[in-house]
C-alpha cells in the first residue's frame, strides 16, 4: 500500500529567489497525526500548499503514491483534503449548504449523495442545524468548524489544515481538538501552539528558515526545552 | 464583526418567506416595471401601489422602520438626481387634490413622482431581499436562464462585501489610533489614497486564497449547484394575485392629479 504522504527532496523559492523550502524530504504513513512546528516564516504554509500541488518546485512529492502533475490533480484532490489558514478564504459560498456541497459536486456526486454527504460532514463537526446559514452569520469557532465540514464532505483519506487554532478561544480550540482526534483520516496539521500540537499529534516535523530540523516522535522532540528554544518554540505547558 | 445585514430578516418564517424566489423575483421585476412607467401626473396612485409591497411587509413581519432606514440609506443618489428636476423645467402648472389646488411647476411633479417611485420600488425590493434567503435568490436566478458568471459573481460579492466592510473598519481603526491631529486635505487625501491601494492589494490576496480553496475542492470553472426549489400552488397564487393588483391599478385607477 502507497504511503499517504511521500516527499522527496523537494525545494522550492519564492518568485523574488528566496528559498522557502529547502530539500524537504518527508513520509507519512495513513492514519498518522502529524503536527509541522516551527516559527512565523518557517515555510509550515508553503509545505502544506505544496503537498496540495499548489506550488511547484524541484524534487518530488507522491500522495498515496500518485506523483502531483496535472494528469493526477484532480485525483489528488480528491483523495487530500487542504483546508486553508483563514476560513474567510475557505467559506465562499451564500450558505453553509451551499459551500458544504460544493467539493461533492465538483467530485461529480449525484443530488441524494451531496446531500447526504453534506448531511454528515455538518453532523460530525455539530453545525447540523446551521446548514441554511450564510457564513458571515457564524462565529470564529463555526466557521472553523465549518471550514473543516467542506472537507469532510469529499471524504478525504488525507486531511491537511493550516493553523487551525488560529483566533480561537480555549473553549473552542478544545472542541476543534476533539473534533479532530475523533477523525480517522491521515491529519497534518501547521501551527505555532505547542500545546495544541501536544494535544494531537503523534508525530512532530519541526521545520525552521523552510528545513526539517527534527522529525520524529512528538513527546520526545516538543519536550526538548533547548531544541525548542533554539527555534524560537516553547515546551507544552504538560511537558515542563 | 456584526453588520447590519440588508437580508437579516430573510432568515425568518412567514407565508411570504417561505415562497419560491423565481415567483417572487418576477413579481418585482413587473412590479418594477409597472411603477416605472406610471406617466407623471401619477403621484397619488403610486400611494396606491404601495399598498402591495407593504401588505408582503407585514405579512413577512419585516420592521418598517428597517425598511424606511434602508430607503434612506441609499436615498442620496435618487435625491439629487429629483431636486435637480426643479432647477431645469419650471413651467406653472396647477395641481388639484380633491377640493383642494395650488400652483407648482413641472420641474417639482417630476421631483415628486421620481421619488415617490424610487420609495415604492425600493419597498418592493427590500420586500424581497427582506423575505428570500440570498442563496436561494441565486439558485431561482439560475433556474430562470441568468448568466452563470453573474450568479457567481453575485454570491462573490454578497459574501466578501462583509470581509471587505471588516477590512476597512480594521484599516480606518489603525489609522484613527494613531492620528493625532488633522494633517491638511492633501496629507490626508494621500493616507486615503494609500489605504484605498492596501484594501486592493488585500483584496487580491483574498482573492488568490479564494481560487486555492476552490482548486483544493475539485473546482475546474463549471460551475454546479443543487437546487432545492419547487413552484407549489402558492407561489402561482402569490403571482396572479400580484398580477391582478397590478392590472387593476393600471388600467382601472386614474390619476387624480
Amino acid at each position: 500500500m502507497p504511503k499517504a504522504i511521500e516527499i522527496e527532496n523537494f525545494s522550492y523559492k519564492y518568485p523574488d529567489g528566496t528559498a522557502a523550502l529547502s530539500d524537504i524530504s518527508l513520509s507519512i504513513e495513513h492514519g498518522q497525526r502529524v503536527a509541522i512546528i516551527g516559527p512565523n516564516g518557517a515555510g509550515k504554509s508553503t509545505l502544506l500548499l505544496a503537498m496540495a500541488g499548489f506550488v511547484k518546485g524541484t524534487g518530488k512529492v507522491l500522495i498515496e503514491g500518485l506523483e502531483i502533475n496535472r494528469k493526477n490533480l484532480k485525483k489528488i484532490r480528491t483523495s487530500l483534503g487542504c483546508c486553508l489558514e483563514n476560513p474567510d478564504d475557505q467559506l465562499f459560498m451564500p450558505t453553509l449548504f451551499d459551500d458544504v456541497a460544493f467539493g461533492p459536486l465538483n467530485m461529480g456526486l449525484e443530488g441524494e449523495q451531496v446531500k447526504s454527504r453534506v448531511t454528515d460532514a455538518l453532523k460530525t463537526v455539530g453545525l447540523a442545524e446551521m446548514a441554511d446559514k450564510a457564513p458571515h452569520h457564524l462565529s470564529a469557532g463555526q466557521k472553523r468548524a465549518a471550514a473543516i465540514a467542506t472537507i469532510l464532505s469529499m471524504a478525504p483519506k488525507i486531511i491537511t489544515l493550516d493553523e487551525p487554532d488560529g483566533s480561537l478561544d480555549p473553549r473552542n480550540r478544545n472542541n476543534l481538538v476533539t473534533l479532530l482526534t475523533s477523525l480517522p483520516q491521515t491529519l497534518i496539521i501547521t501551527t505555532c501552539d505547542m500545546n495544541f500540537a501536544a494535544s494531537l499529534a503523534d508525530r512532530v516535523v519541526l521545520l525552521d528558515d523552510g528545513r526539517i530540523i527534527a522529525d520524529g516522535d512528538a513527546k520526545k522532540i516538543m519536550s526538548d526545552s533547548f531544541l525548542m528554544a533554539e527555534h524560537g518554540l516553547e515546551v507544552p505547558t504538560k511537558m515542563t | 464583526m456584526h453588520h447590519a445585514y440588508i437580508d437579516k430578516f430573510a432568515y425568518q418564517d412567514s407565508p411570504i418567506h417561505r415562497l419560491d424566489s423565481r415567483a417572487k423575483f418576477i413579481v418585482l421585476v413587473f412590479f418594477t416595471a409597472v411603477v416605472v412607467s406610471l406617466p407623471r401626473t401619477s403621484l397619488s396612485i403610486l400611494f396606491c401601489y404601495a399598498v402591495g409591497p407593504v401588505a408582503v411587509l407585514v405579512i413577512a413581519k419585516i420592521p418598517l422602520r428597517f425598511v424606511f432606514k434602508q430607503i434612506l440609506l441609499v436615498s442620496p443618489f435618487v435625491l439629487v438626481l429629483a431636486l435637480s428636476c426643479p432647477l431645469y423645467d419650471k413651467t406653472p402648472v396647477k395641481v388639484a387634490f380633491g377640493p383642494f389646488f395650488w400652483p407648482t411647476t413641472v420641474g417639482w411633479m417630476r421631483c415628486f413622482v421620481i421619488l415617490g417611485k424610487f420609495v415604492v420600488t425600493m419597498l418592493a425590493l427590500i420586500g424581497l431581499v427582506s423575505t428570500t434567503r440570498f442563496g436561494d435568490l441565486l439558485t431561482g436566478l439560475q433556474k430562470l436562464w441568468m448568466p452563470k458568471l453573474l450568479i457567481i459573481q453575485l454570491g462573490f460579492l454578497y459574501r466578501y462585501i462583509f470581509v471587505l466592510i471588516d477590512k476597512v473598519h480594521h484599516i480606518l481603526r489603525a489609522r484613527n489610533v494613531r492620528r493625532l491631529k488633522n494633517l491638511g486635505f492633501k496629507r490626508e487625501l494621500k493616507i486615503a489614497a494609500a489605504m484605498v491601494g492596501s484594501l486592493l492589494i488585500r483584496s487580491i490576496d483574498t482573492a488568490e486564497r479564494i481560487n486555492i480553496a476552490m482548486q483544493a475542492r475539485g473546482f475546474d470553472r463549471t460551475w454546479h449547484s443543487l437546487s432545492k426549489l419547487q413552484i407549489r400552488r402558492c407561489d402561482l397564487l402569490f403571482a396572479l394575485i400580484a398580477i391582478f393588483f397590478m392590472l387593476g391599478l393600471y388600467f382601472f385607477v386614474k390619476p387624480v392629479l
